[in-house]
């Protein structure tokens, strides 16, 4: 294993939520964007130096526009989103599409992604 | 719909795929770790287990993500270690170069104080008390309708055509199958329907089963329906 | 792109990352289990410490268990109607969603992988005590085998019985020792 290099002190704000050292989800799409973060960054299609730009970005742009209250996830997506967009890799116009699809799907029961 | 996400009863699959979760080292430094922490356990460096685990959650959020498992251990108990008085970080970092590490390298003990909050909105119910009058009670025999809806509809494929017992009624909820196209909520009661194995899977099934589902209203007919 | 719900914004991520074939899903499967393993499952534990030692509460939570766990107030993946199957003797229950993977997330985390897999969600309803000797599970032929298909919006979860040998330990204590598993239906408690 090896330890990636770093200078950047990061607030505190941008840690995920935890308790008993493990991380914290209040849903179910929070584990699973959670997970996206880590499996794709595992799968080398972006680091973590990344990650974090986007997500500062991403808390930075709620602070400044915002008055909704601080929600970790819903910054965590967005920076997930905002940095696959970045790489070419899932775009605006396709997210928006099939989010329109599944908004429209039955109502509750936990929907999987794969069936 | 007898869509591929309608499995119940399917033959051809093999062995649950179930992983004993025993602690499994995949390198050698993870048991070391293990050993570490649990000597930091006993020794009473950590005084308890909370304690440990509340110094895995202070570890910065970059080793949080991109560590394994043990690799947020080891930033635990490095912190637990220092503030114990019984190592000093400097000591850590400069046995690591003297071993091949960059100086520069990120290391895992890394308090950060947070708090925070989640406000994300409650999704909305889709029960519907009270909306409808529930033509089944308890104990009422009841049999599936032999549906093949080429829509949308929670009476898997496996319980079509079959005969069960009311057990519990739950008053009405949101229909999906209407929902599903527009069609608006279309609130119907939702029972429970207990069916004995042998009334699913014939000759074939096991002793003493029985399999319990959660159906609406327009699936059932009552048993004792003149037949057609 | 604001105006959809965060939670189907990331279905509609993954949905999208997969198909482009960016993502496996047992990949996100494998960090979510790895990271949320324990404190997942313990909203559900410590309810059934409770009903261990509480005669009362276990009584409201059999009856009503949506009502009994309000005090609580869990977080995570809203529950419209809870309802708690209790193992004795005589009876074992086994919860499945054949249809996708409902889970009664509040109380036991998020699903293992096996939960969601097409192998256990085929089987179970058809030879749950086959499937219940792979996870260790032997029972006696005389023991009714309940399986509950979560095919609605009712989640169901098991109060597993209460090892002779745990009889008389604190409620916290007790809540460390119950594994998800035994509130599925496919483990026993022992000590």
């Amino acid at each position: 294993m090896s330890r990636q290099e770093t200078s950047v002190a990061l607030p505190g704000q941008l840690q995920p939520p935890m308790m008993n050292g493990e991380v914290v989800f209040e849903a179910p799409w929070q584990g699973r964007v959670f997970g996206m973060a880590v499996a794709l960054h595992e799968a080398g299609c972006f680091e973590w130096e990344e990650f974090q730009a986007s997500l500062i970005a991403a808390v930075g742009a709620w602070d400044a526009a915002s008055s909704e209250p601080y929600a970790y996830y819903v910054h965590f997506e967005r920076a997930l989103q905002e940095l696959l967009q970045a790489k070419g890799m899932v775009g605006d116009g396709e997210l928006n599409r099939r989010s329109g699809e599944f908004s429209e799907r039955s109502h509750g029961h936990d929907h999987p992604v794969r069936s | 719909m007898n869509g591929v996400h309608d499995l119940g009863g399917r033959h051809g699959f093999g062995a649950i795929d179930y992983d004993t979760s025993e602690e499994v080292f995949h390198d050698r430094w993870e048991a070391v770790v293990f050993a570490i922490t649990n000597r930091a356990l006993a020794s009473g460096v950590a005084k308890n287990v909370d304690h440990f685990r509340h110094s895995v959650e202070r570890i910065d959020p970059v080793s949080y993500l991109s560590d394994t498992y043990y690799g947020r251990w080891l930033g635990g108990v490095e912190t637990l270690l220092v503030e114990a008085g019984v190592l000093r970080s400097e000591d850590i970092t400069q046995r690591a170069v003297e071993r091949g590490a960059d100086r520069e390298a990120r290391v895992a003990a890394r308090p950060s104080g947070h708090t925070w909050q989640d406000d994300t909105p409650r999704s909305q119910s889709a029960a519907r008390p009270g909306v409808v009058t529930a033509k089944f009670s308890v104990g009422d025999m009841v049999t599936t309708c032999n549906l093949n809806p080429s829509g949308h509809t929670r009476l898997p494929s496996y319980a079509r055509g079959a005969c069960g017992c009311v057990v519990a009624e739950h008053g009405a909820w949101v229909l999906p199958d209407a929902n599903a196209h527009g069609r608006g909520e279309q609130p119907e009661t939702l029972y429970t329907i207990a069916f004995e194995g042998s009334e699913l899977w014939g000759d074939t099934t096991e002793p003493c089963v029985s399999v319990r589902l959660d159906l609406f209203e327009s699936y059932l007919e009552s048993r004792y329906l003149e037949a057609k | 792109m604001t105006d959809f719900q965060p939670a189907i914004r990331a279905e509609a991520l993954e949905s999208l990352l997969i198909e482009k074939g960016l993502l496996d899903p047992a990949a996100v499967d494998r960090v979510i289990e790895q990271f949320n393993d324990r404190t997942g499952p313990m909203n559900g534990a410590r309810v059934v410490a409770r009903a261990w030692t509480d005669a009362d509460f276990k009584e409201r939570l059999l009856h009503e268990g949506s009502l009994a766990v309000e005090e609580y107030a869990f977080e995570g993946g809203q529950i419209d109607k809870l309802v708690v199957v209790a193992n004795t003797g005589l009876v074992h229950n086994l919860v499945v969603c054949t249809l996708c993977s409902c889970y009664p997330w509040a109380l036991l985390g998020l699903p293992p992988k096996w939960y969601k897999d097409p192998s256990y969600r085929a089987r179970s309803v058809r030879e749950p005590r086959a499937v219940l000797q792979e996870f260790g599970v032997a029972l006696a032929a005389s023991t009714d085998v309940r399986v509950w298909d979560s095919s609605a919006e009712i989640r169901y979860m098991v109060l597993p019985q209460q090892p002779p040998e745990w009889v008389g330990l604190e409620q916290a204590d007790l809540a460390h020792r119950i594994t998800r598993d035994s509130m599925i239906g496919v483990g026993l408690l022992s000590a």
